[in-house]
């Protein structure tokens, strides 16, 4: 068998003795196809590598209703004021130029027995392999007295675009005295330290104005979190006495959140804010979990290796609905394992090398101008699961010239990213 | 040796000396797998993708073989300050160095 046939002879099996008369007819035809759910992070990277790396030997498209993605990270840097909402916003017409095929709509269903993806309308798109990454939804009612509709009134701003943008206005118009309160959320969720992030710019932004009477309360089902001891010493240098964190055992649970009379109960006490920003529990986008391509978690099980999901050979994962083991949600890590994904789906439709699977992260957080932390590991598959084999996160104590460093790198880091994802 | 080949490299360039001197400690006896480097520079770029001359985070394609060779073993040896390449060298073996010293070299950015 020549190298030409065997390299489509998968597509070839199915052809009828006619077609195999015929193969360059065949081949034209068969071209492998490669769709793509979702233009974030994850679906940017992936659709951008399968197409740059196969030369055009792979048909790529792209399905994503937006025609602008706006990043959610780096959103904490608009809340803070440090940056403004148009430099998170990026069109996919360098991504066209990658030669991917990018359709503007919304997948509305895959047909997994039919190996095709229907979009808005109805129309049909045929993949050889489908990679999903439609990143998380919330889960509304995971926080009573929490919906759609209360998010108008107590953002969440957890998913980019308008909701960012209501929890700016609203953190802009407040006086001195007005209370903040955060309803932070319970793992597994996007963005670990982000939360305290945001909890930092807020409090940023109160003393800019000079505001002396201002308290934030953040509600915490979880014990602990991310980056935790430099974020507590953070607070205490930059913000003494504005941030009070409560653990689950301080404040009992959140017992309802009430919209309209700007209301947080907990088992121990109420609160009435100006501001209350909730970040309910999430799982994966609707599409994946339409395709039942979730487990009891409702994030996606996937191969550590290729990132391949465990319920369809057929069908890759990235970003954060995946269940990517010890691996963060987070823009970065969406992007590193879109880059494995696109290596195995490349290898499979067109025998190029495979590589064993490398993954790496790092997320920094900005406390203060100038001041800011980050934590990061490098990953590889270990016992069928994504394991971390080095990590490091920031001290306390560090030198402030090395915080200083740390912001200007996640400044070019953020060019660099989106240049990856978005051309 | 390692130290003092690094720092010959930041201050002279061009000279014999150093580079026999990392010649033989990269032992280069086999070529370089780019297409290995070109897989593995997809991590690099996430974070040098957009680099300019004046960023903190610095341009790496076109960078001299021997330099980059000598500045991710230094990140390995951690000789070199900077956690995140720290973490990123860590697991590179001399024949990943040797890739992506070589991919860079000659690649432009995707």
């Amino acid at each position: 068998m020549t190298e030409l046939t065997r390299r489509h002879f998968g597509l070839l099996a199915g052809a009828s003795l006619s077609s195999l008369a015929m193969p360059s007819l065949v081949l034209a035809q068969g071209k492998p196809k490669v769709v793509v759910i979702g233009g974030g992070p994850g679906g940017g990277t992936a659709a951008r590598y399968i197409a740059k790396e196969s030369n055009g030997a792979i048909d790529v498209t792209l399905i994503e209703p937006q025609k602008t993605f706006t990043t959610c990270f780096f959103s904490n840097l608009y809340v803070g004021g440090f940056r403004d909402y148009k430099s998170l916003t990026h069109n996919y017409e360098k991504v066209k130029k990658s030669g991917v095929k990018v359709v503007h709509a919304a997948a509305t269903a895959i047909d997994r027995d039919k190996k095709q993806v229907v979009i808005a309308g109805g129309q049909r798109i045929p993949y050889d392999r489908l990679l999903v990454a439609p990143g998380i939804d919330i889960k509304f009612d995971s926080v009573p007295g929490y919906s759609e509709a209360a998010a108008e009134i107590m953002p969440h701003a957890w998913k980019p675009g308008a909701q960012t943008q209501l929890l700016v206005k609203k953190l802009n118009a407040l006086k001195d005295g007005d209370q903040i309160v955060m309803v932070a959320p319970p793992n597994p969720y996007r963005c670990p330290p982000g939360p305290y992030e945001r909890v930092s710019m807020f409090a940023h932004v109160l003393k800019k104005k000079g505001f002396k009477k201002s308290r934030i309360v953040v509600l915490d089902p979880k014990p602990t979190f991310s980056k935790q001891g430099v974020f507590a010493e953070g607070w205490e240098n930059h913000y003494p006495g504005m941030i009070e964190w409560q653990d689950p055992k301080m404040h009992g649970g959140v017992k309802e959140v009430d919209a309209k009379a700007g209301t947080v109960k907990t088992d121990l006490a109420d609160y009435k804010a100006a501001l209350v920003n909730v970040i309910p529990a999430q799982w994966a986008g609707k599409i994946a979990r339409d395709a039942a391509l979730v487990n009891n978690t409702g994030y996606c099980p996937i191969d550590a290796a290729s990132m391949k999901s465990t319920v369809d050979p057929n069908i890759f994962v990235v970003g954060d609905a995946s269940i990517a083991g010890e691996m963060p949600k987070s823009a970065f890590s969406a992007n590193s394992q879109a880059k494995v994904a696109a290596m195995i789906i490349r290898s499979e439709l067109t025998q190029s090398r495979a590589f064993p699977a490398r993954y790496s992260n790092t997320c920094w957080s900005l406390i203060a101008p100038d001041d800011d932390i980050k934590v990061g590991a490098s990953y590889e598959p270990k016992d069928g699961a994504i394991k971390a084999t080095t990590t490091f996160v920031s001290q306390k104590n560090e030198a402030a010239e090395l915080r200083k460093q740390n912001y200007k790198e996640s400044v070019d880091w953020y060019n660099g990213i989106t240049a990856d994802i978005f051309g | 040796m390692r130290r003092w080949a690094l720092a010959r490299l930041r201050t002279i360039s061009g000279m014999t000396i150093a580079t026999a001197a990392i010649h033989a400690m990269a032992g280069s006896s086999t070529a370089a797998d780019v297409e290995l480097g070109r897989y593995l520079s997809s991590e690099c770029t996430t974070c040098h993708g957009a680099a300019k001359a004046d960023t903190t985070i610095p341009p790496i394609y076109g960078l001299d073989q021997r330099h980059f060779t000598e500045v991710l073993r230094a990140y390995r040896a951690k000789t070199l300050p900077n956690e995140a390449m720290r973490s990123v060298a860590a697991r590179l073996q001399d024949e990943d160095i040797a890739a992506l010293a070589a991919y860079f070299a000659a690649a432009r950015p995707r």
